[in-house]
């Protein structure tokens, strides 16, 4: 067949498994994104003794394969079916899905928290100064001050995470999720043609240059209201290797 | 004088960074329409000491009271952070370094205190901002970002945040320092006015011009202590202490 | 349970122990194919002629774009494909030849390597001071000699904290040529989860190790760093 007979006859295939793509992308990193701002917090606040369960989680996470902690997941859940079971947590640890997603979600949840780290440590110093001066709380000083630099801040770096996180979800196929690649996959062991292999590169490409033009079309629309004519220039760009 | 009179007292204010004694017991009190100026060398601890007034330093002893209000501090502890915070609502602050928030437009600079700490209606706030930006000569800037403004209009701005809060006291902290020679007058302008209309104001400040001809008190910081104090046209006329009257002649 | 990790025929300890000789294998033949990549794609985009540009441009997005599994299958099945056709050509007599993971997971992932070296390296190029140039060119150096003799020696300080980063993301990234039979680490630990019914045992253990092996990778880089950056005043 050649590279037209593939798509013509393949598509709806490779369209489902592009939908789970995303879906598995956006979602892991929606929970992370709920999840790493307040682990970030304590990162940068807390005493060391607080700090250290969360430096060893992200040292973990950022030092272990993804495809490993899938597997940790995935397989390793079956060493304690019995608990599980009992526990009501067996249907969740069977499904590739989900297993998939808290993996994503876990691995993401680290890297976010450490971005939005260096974000909040980029906070300039004297407005948090002027905040306190003024009477504001803590609380008021995260919402009105800290919140708004830092994700400002972290922006590119973490649109960069989630492109990394959809290349990376790609490992949920080698756990049985019909995503893009699984689906890719599928097809090449029907028809042994190599050219589903480009169409699929092609739409991770596809996928990757919409996401980047979406992020940075809402990071120059975030600019704008701030009346930041220009981002930073140490402002790391998508697409960079993970920190 | 009544004790009634005392707007802000500080009392015996120690502070200690590691092994050193920056600021050697400091008191110091304010009347109603008071305009002090703190003055030193760099070193004097004329900063740290503002700053433990609203306790973005925290001392390391001692007592601040604000109308009757104490807020006490022993062993580097403060007593509680509400008490704090209401302290701060009332001591406005104005900064060397303007430290206006730079992701919010000159009127929300102003408005923020009101609306947020004050819960004061927007509507309410933006009148009151308004107002003080024509005080300060900034009105056609109402929608402009800080980064857009001279650093003279960004301190004039930051005069106005503070003022928006209706404070009680207003603290300078070396306001003009940061700005270029030819920006200081207009800063300078705007502070007299306010000094002229009665408010209760205390500066660290460069500016002797300033010290001598607007304050009603100056206060000299020598090594964590006060060397000298007392009205500005007898202390810079007749100097008791050697340090004082070597401070003036450098910097004339 | 130690007997599970011993060493011999009672238990794992020498099988996982091979896996992790072939990831160290596979890591450490990757590593020169990645940066020699890294240092064509670099000169390539940083090239006065556009086509080479183009072509510098192409390859480090197209390969930073595409995930690393993706990438290993479309070398491994594609390479191949090919090389069984250009042997068919060459010699119609003679049978299939299987193409070796090994090989085929070091052009994968140096390939995936070079494209992101080779933006890191792009930048550290463009770190160096435009005024040691001049100063190079004003003495009369030949634009070969100011590299050789300037921006070489200067890059490897730009370029080495990005450089460490991907040398863990490399470490990392042999697992995934355990999805091509390869017998590394990661496949070796499955074998042993296949026989022992340990799962979790053992993929513990293999991120444990995994784990070991990058903060070991971590601290040796910062030594690394400290060295590269000697009589350079830190930018505070």
């Amino acid at each position: 067949m050649n590279p037209i007979d593939i798509i013509t006859a393949y598509w709806p295939r490779l369209i489902d498994g592009t939908l789970m793509t995303i879906r598995l992308t956006l979602m892991g990193a929606f929970i992370a994104a709920l999840v790493s701002p307040w682990l970030a917090l304590v990162r940068v606040n807390a005493p060391i003794a607080v700090q250290a369960p969360i430096r060893i989680y992200v040292s973990f996470m950022r030092g272990t394969p993804l495809l490993a902690q899938l597997f940790l997941i995935f397989y390793g859940s079956g060493q304690f079916r019995p608990v599980l079971e009992a526990w009501g947590l067996w249907t969740f640890f069977r499904d590739p899905f989900s297993c998939a997603l808290l993996a994503f979600a876990l691995n993401s949840t680290a890297y976010q928290t450490e971005i939005l780290r260096g974000g909040i440590l980029g906070v300039p110093q004297g407005e948090i100064e002027s905040a306190k001066a003024i009477g504001m709380n803590p609380l008021q000083i995260l919402r009105r001050v800290v919140a708004p630099h830092a994700y400002r801040i972290a922006w590119p770096a973490l649109g960069n995470e989630v492109i990394l996180l959809m290349k990376a979800s790609a490992l949920a196929s080698i756990v049985t999720v019909f995503d893009l690649m699984g689906r890719t996959r599928q097809v090449f062991s029907r028809t042994f043609d190599f050219s589903v292999y480009l169409w699929a590169a092609l739409i991770y490409l596809c996928l990757t240059a919409t996401f980047v033009f979406l992020w940075r079309l809402f990071e120059r629309w975030m600019n704008h209201e701030l009346g930041l004519a220009k981002t930073p220039s140490a402002a790391p760009q998508a697409w960079e290797t993970r920190p | 004088m009544t004790q009634s009179d005392i707007v802000l007292k500080a009392d015996k204010i120690h502070k200690t960074f590691g092994q050193v004694e920056v600021l050697k017991g400091i008191s110091l009190q304010a009347r109603n329409h008071d305009v002090i100026s703190i003055l030193g060398s760099s070193g004097s601890g004329k900063s740290t000491f503002l700053r433990c007034l609203n306790f973005l330093e925290t001392p390391t002893s001692g007592t601040v009271t604000l109308h009757g209000e104490e807020v006490v501090v022993r062993n580097g502890k403060p007593a509680n952070p509400r008490q704090i915070e209401q302290l701060r609502k009332r001591l406005g602050m104005v900064f060397q370094q303007f430290n206006l928030w730079s992701h919010r437009t000159v009127i929300e600079n102003v408005m923020e205190g009101p609306v947020i700490v004050k819960r004061e209606t927007k509507a309410d706030a933006r009148d009151k901002a308004e107002a003080l930006l024509q005080r300060v000569g900034l009105t056609e800037r109402m929608n402009a970002y800080p980064s857009q403004l001279s650093g003279g209009q960004q301190q004039r701005v930051a005069i106005a945040r503070a003022l928006a809060m209706e404070p009680d006291v207003i603290l300078f902290d070396e306001p003009t320092s940061a700005l270029d020679p030819e920006l200081v007058d207009e800063v300078l302008k705007v502070m007299q006015s306010l000094a002229g209309e009665g408010r209760t104001m205390i500066l660290v400040t460069h500016e002797m011009g300033f010290a001598r001809e607007v304050s009603s008190e100056v206060v000299f910081l020598h090594e964590g202590r006060v060397a000298e104090q007392g009205p500005p046209q007898e202390m810079f006329a007749h100097p008791k202490t050697e340090v004082f009257e070597r401070f003036i002649a450098k910097v004339k | 349970m130690l007997e599970l990790f011993a060493l011999g025929d009672t238990g794992w300890g020498d099988e996982i122990l091979r896996g992790l000789l072939v990831t160290a294998e596979l890591a450490v033949a990757t590593l020169p194919v990645g940066i020699l990549l890294g240092f064509l794609a670099a000169y390539f985009s940083l090239s006065r002629v556009a086509p080479l540009r183009a072509l510098g441009f192409g390859y480090t997005t197209i390969m930073r774009g595409m995930p690393e599994i993706l990438t290993l299958f479309v070398v491994y099945n594609g390479v191949g494909m090919l090389l069984n056709a250009l042997i068919q050509w060459w010699n119609p007599e003679a049978g299939a030849v299987d193409f070796s993971p090994f090989a085929a997971g070091v052009i994968a992932l140096g390939m995936v390597f070079g494209a992101f070296a080779g933006e890191v390296l792009r930048g550290a190029f463009n770190a160096i001071d435009p005024g040691q140039i001049e100063a190079g060119r004003a003495i009369g150096m030949s634009n070969s000699q100011v590299f050789w003799r300037i921006s070489l020696p200067q890059v490897w300080r730009f370029a080495l904290p990005g450089l460490g980063n991907l040398w863990i993301n490399l470490l990392k990234d042999t697992a995934l040529v355990s999805v091509i039979a390869l017998d590394d680490l990661m496949r070796m630990t499955k074998v042993a989860v296949g026989v022992t019914k340990q799962p979790f045992t053992f993929y513990l253990l293999a991120c444990l190790i995994y784990w070991a092996l990058s903060v070991l990778s971590e601290l040796v880089l910062a030594a690394m760093e400290r060295r590269a950056n000697r009589g350079v005043r830190r930018a505070a």
